[in-house]
């Protein structure tokens, strides 16, 4: 059973990625939200797997917070926002195929840096007994890392930041015991939800470059 | 439970109780309380070190210490500075999210558990985002979401560094890792790595700097005092807390160095003067950072005393320079001439700020860089501190150039009165680094 | 050993003239199923073989200030499609004559090649229709013809060679290879080149309107024999990326080389092609046709999940 949930893990991983490129590659912003929601869905399912794997029961109520805030309330949020401004909105000048070829090279680059110098030393093993399945935290970071740099709304900003979380909970999944996780994830959350309603208030969708705050 | 834990309590109390004496009809009960916590930071000071659910050593009572005096600073500054100017987030909101945001620096100064550090630096992030968009305007806002997101990235970075040190040592607390003295694996050299790359982000590394300048310079002044002289240096202090685990030293120094020289040649072209001064704090930071990474003798205590001197002379630098926001109305250093005659005594706290966060002799920052040179000078790393003096050099130049300029060149019409608690803080805030650095030299020549 | 060069004689055969002589028949059953699908009556399956028949019949016209290679590239294409179609495994798997000329990266440049021809055919015609669709095909190519070789080298990743007869072997003999990453993704990333390589929607490149036209433009100036040849050639290059789509990517099983059985092989493959038409109906009729400039993000998406997967399939094996 566990050796079968364990193949399983890295075509739901590789799912979460296809996620972060879907999101990279959407002009409108709801589409994303939907994204979002997918890619904390099936983080959710991942935690659960890890929990049948380790036979540690708090995997569960990770993933029950993570349907509960991520899924739920954080889509609840940003979809409110979008309500508040009643336009259909979207990023123009959006390439897809631009985009993509350069966070294709911008994570490729990373990661192999990251993990042929880095993580190939690191010979202690994770949970699952393969070292190679962090490829797919990593390579999510720094996705969620050049959504943020590449976009210049708002939303897409947050979402690469939500993006970053779920990267870095994943990361944890599959590398740490769980009850360090609950409570540092529980928080993210909430710093997520406290950066979106501040930007609601601010109500600034999109981010240009500014002339006082040059050099 | 002992008295030194309730102690500590109190101290991440007494900023929401200030938060609170506002409200209460006794005038100025807030300011008292905070002058109370900052008595507390200076009665600490017997019982280290301490050990226990927090941490507290002497570099972490240095911190306190700061943290607390710039807090009383910037509550008095910002009653004054806010008289004649609505808050667009409401005085309440401002008065809460400023105590808040001090807690939660205390917080992750005195906590013994990198995770719940690595919380309070999140912390402060949160609660400082809202005060930096005080003045609302479209430049501000821009700012506060450069600073959200690019913090908020950087500090995330810095999680997988927590997770790393917990996955190969196994405890998240700060006592009995220093205790058990890791052995430096490949794993622990990666998160001090990211850590590096992660805090560094909030300290102002070279790479990851850039929401810097725009925070400070679109900050209102207490907020920008606040974080130049204790925002970074907690975040500083929670970097050396996690190097002191693995010492990359040649990593840490070379870092420094290189984000010395980008402060110091971006120092060069500034045409706005808090720009300029942030910049400047980037520099001292990044000197501080190069001291503990050398650690020792001299280089831990040149960046204590470098952090101590900068957080008073860079909060007077910011108080004066608001006092000439508001009574000039304009943020260009071309734009502000002849200060010595329209506001005499800002301009001499301006001066001597100047001074004083470009390590002149006799200011505190002054023999704080000295240490922190000479310790260079013992470890042999010649090339680093010859382009260090160099760039420092360079700094101290463009920054007292641009501000002389401002103080006596050109004239300038009288058109109004100084604020005395305004340019009274200023110029004790500016006073207090050469304070520092008199008692310092008065010590050192004792112990001789 | 006489006896077993013999039947790999007949095999090579069988092979060569089931790719040539059928491959317009895929085209003609696609046709008549789309029909039915949008409720018409449709053409006959044969009626690429009428249009064949009748375009060789007709006279053939070159335009004014086009050059030799105008005249000649049809046929070197078609040469080089038919030394194609017996070095990969389209019909028979395993390997017969010719089949040592070229593995599967060699395969990829040989389409490749057939591709310059063709442009540069078009190119020499002397029309303003033919450059601007040629412009436009060489424009999408840098992204579908590197797909392509990642794709290959995908697979080959699986087996550590470059050889297809190996890796359809392998795929056959260890079904859960066929559910790993890297082959899930480079089946969907070839899937998508097949889709733009052949003009289906949602790209519809074959479509005669000068706005979305990409392929059809190519052939603008070409009439007669020529033109007869060049639409041969579209059909023969369909039939190659499909089999090897469906012999290598989607279901590796079922084809047979022993000794009568191979005959066998006939069958099946119409019954792969027939699912695979099935699914290309399906997109066909889900799918609206995309602007085209947004061909570009397409095969930009292709080029991304067969490039990062097979990264990332070398880091994690």
């Amino acid at each position: 059973m566990s050796t079968f949930v364990e193949e399983l893990l890295f075509p739901l991983s590789s799912l979460i990625l296809v996620t972060a490129f879907y999101m990279q590659g959407q002009e409108f912003i709801r589409p994303m939200i939907r994204g979002q929601l997918v890619q904390s869905i099936l983080l959710a399912v991942i935690s659960v797997m890890m929990g049948i794997i380790t036979g540690d029961a708090a995997s569960i109520i990770l993933a029950a917070l993570l349907v509960v805030l991520r899924g739920f309330l954080i889509t609840y949020f940003l979809e409110k926002g979008i309500m508040k401004s009643q336009v259909h909105l979207h990023e123009k000048h959006v390439s897809v195929a631009y985009l993509f070829l350069i966070s294709l090279i911008f994570v490729l680059t990373a990661v192999l840096i990251v993990y042929s110098v880095v993580f190939s030393g690191i010979r202690t093993e994770s949970i699952t007994g393969n070292q190679g399945i962090l490829v797919f935290p990593l390579a999510l970071f720094f996705q969620g890392l050049f959504l943020i740099a590449s976009r210049r709304t708002t939303y897409a900003q947050i979402m690469g930041y939500i993006e970053e979380e779920n990267a870095i909970v994943l990361f944890a999944v599959f590398l740490l015991p769980i009850p360090l996780l609950i409570e540092a994830s529980v928080f993210l959350d909430v710093l997520a939800l406290v950066v979106i309603s501040s930007v609601v208030v601010v109500e600034k969708f999109t981010h240009e470059r500014v002339v006082e705050l040059r050099g | 439970m002992s008295l030194v834990f309730i102690l500590l309590i109190i101290t991440l109390i007494l900023p929401l109780l200030s938060y609170l004496g506002y409200f209460s009809r006794v005038p100025r009960l807030d300011n008292a309380i905070s002058l109370a916590n900052v008595a507390l930071a200076l009665y600490l000071y017997e019982f280290i070190p301490y050990a226990g659910p927090f941490y507290v050593d002497f570099t972490t009572w240095v911190f306190i210490l700061m943290v607390t005096s710039i807090h009383l600073l910037s509550q008095v500054y910002s009653k004054s500075y806010f008289r004649n100017q609505e808050i667009w987030i409401g005085e309440n909101l401002f008065n809460l999210l400023l105590a808040l945001f001090t807690t939660s620096m205390l917080f992750s100064l005195e906590i013994n558990n990198l995770g719940l550090m690595w919380v309070g630096i999140e912390a402060t992030t949160i609660s400082s985002a809202l005060l930096l968009m005080t003045e609302k305007t479209e430049t501000s806002a821009e700012a506060t979401w450069r600073y959200i997101v690019i913090v908020s990235a950087g500090v995330t970075f810095a999680f997988i560094s927590i997770i790393l040190i917990y996955y190969s040592i196994g405890t998240l607390q700060i006592s009995s890792i220093l205790a058990m003295k890791a052995v430096p694996t490949l794993t622990l050299n990666v998160a001090v790595a990211i850590a590096l790359i992660g805090f560094g982000t909030k300290v102002g590394v070279f790479p990851v700097h850039t929401w810097l300048p725009d925070a400070h310079s679109e900050a209102p002044s207490p907020i920008s005092a606040m974080f130049s002289g204790v925002l970074l240096p907690t975040a500083l202090y929670v970097l050396y807390r996690i190097y002191e685990i693995d010492p990359l030293r040649d990593l840490f120094v070379w870092a420094g160095v290189i984000s010395v020289i980008a402060a110091s040649l971006f120092l060069g072209y500034q045409t706005r003067y808090k720009r300029m001064f942030a910049y400047s704090t980037m520099e001292n930071m990044n000197i501080a950072l190069v001291g503990m990474a050398v650690g020792g003798q001299y280089g831990l205590i040149g960046a204590l005393l470098l952090l101590l001197s900068h957080s008073f002379g860079k909060a007077g630098a910011f108080y004066s320079s608001g006092s000439i926001l508001r009574y000039t109305g304009n943020k260009m250093i071309d734009g502000v001439r002849g200060l010595w005659k329209s506001m005499p005594e800002t301009s001499s706290a301006l001066l001597l700020s100047s001074f004083a966060v470009t390590g002149t002799p006799p200011f505190g920052t002054f023999f704080g860089e000295f240490l922190i040179f000479y310790s260079l000078f013992t470890v042999h790393y010649y090339a680093q501190l010859v382009l260090l003096l160099f760039f420092v050099m360079a700094a101290f130049i463009s920054v007292n150039y641009n501000i002389t300029k401002m103080v006596f060149h050109g004239e300038a019409e009288k058109n109004g009165e100084e604020e005395p608690v305004m340019s009274g803080l200023a110029l004790l805030s500016s006073a207090i680094p050469l304070l520092i650095g008199i008692i310092y030299v008065v010590v050192t020549i004792g112990a001789l | 050993m006489v006896g077993i060069e013999y039947i790999t004689l007949i095999e090579t055969l069988l092979q060569y003239f089931f790719v040539v002589g059928l491959s317009p028949l895929f085209a003609g059953i696609f046709h008549r199923a789309k029909s039915i699908i949008e409720s018409k009556k449709g053409p006959s399956i044969f009626q690429p073989y009428y249009d064949l028949a009748k375009l060789l019949k007709k006279e053939t016209l070159k335009p004014s200030g086009s050059g030799i290679i105008f005249i000649y590239a049809p046929y070197v294409a078609f040469g080089i499609y038919s030394l194609i179609s017996i070095i990969i495994p389209v019909l028979i798997p395993a390997p017969i004559y010719f089949t040592a000329s070229a593995d599967f990266l060699g395969g990829a440049i040989m389409f490749s090649l057939a591709a310059f021809v063709k442009v540069a055919a078009a190119m020499g015609s002397n029309s303003n229709y033919s450059a601007l669709g040629v412009s436009r095909m060489l424009s999408f190519n840098f992204l579908s013809e590197g797909t392509l070789i990642t794709v290959f080298f995908a697979v080959s990743l699986i087996t550590a060679t470059n050889n297809p007869y190996t890796t359809n072997h392998f795929l056959a003999a260890n079904p859960l290879q066929n559910i790993s990453i890297v082959h899930i993704f480079s089946t969907l990333a070839f899937f998508m080149l097949f889709l733009y390589e052949t003009g289906k929607l949602p790209l519809e490149s074959a479509g005669l309107q000068e706005l979305g036209m990409i392929d059809e433009a190519a052939n603008y100036e070409y009439s007669g024999k020529l033109l007869a040849i060049n639409k041969w050639n579209s059909y023969i290059k369909q039939y190659l990326l499909g089999s090897v789509l469906l012999n290598v990517f989607l279901v590796p099983w079922g084809l047979s080389a022993a000794s009568p059985w191979f005959l066998l092989d006939i069958p099946v493959m119409f019954a792969k092609w027939l699912l695979l038409i099935g699914i290309v109906l399906v997109v066909e009729t889900t799918l609206a046709k995309l602007r085209l400039f947004r061909v570009l993000d397409y095969l930009a998406t292709a080029f991304t999940f067969s490039i990062l997967f097979l990264i990332f399939t070398e880091v994690i094996v």
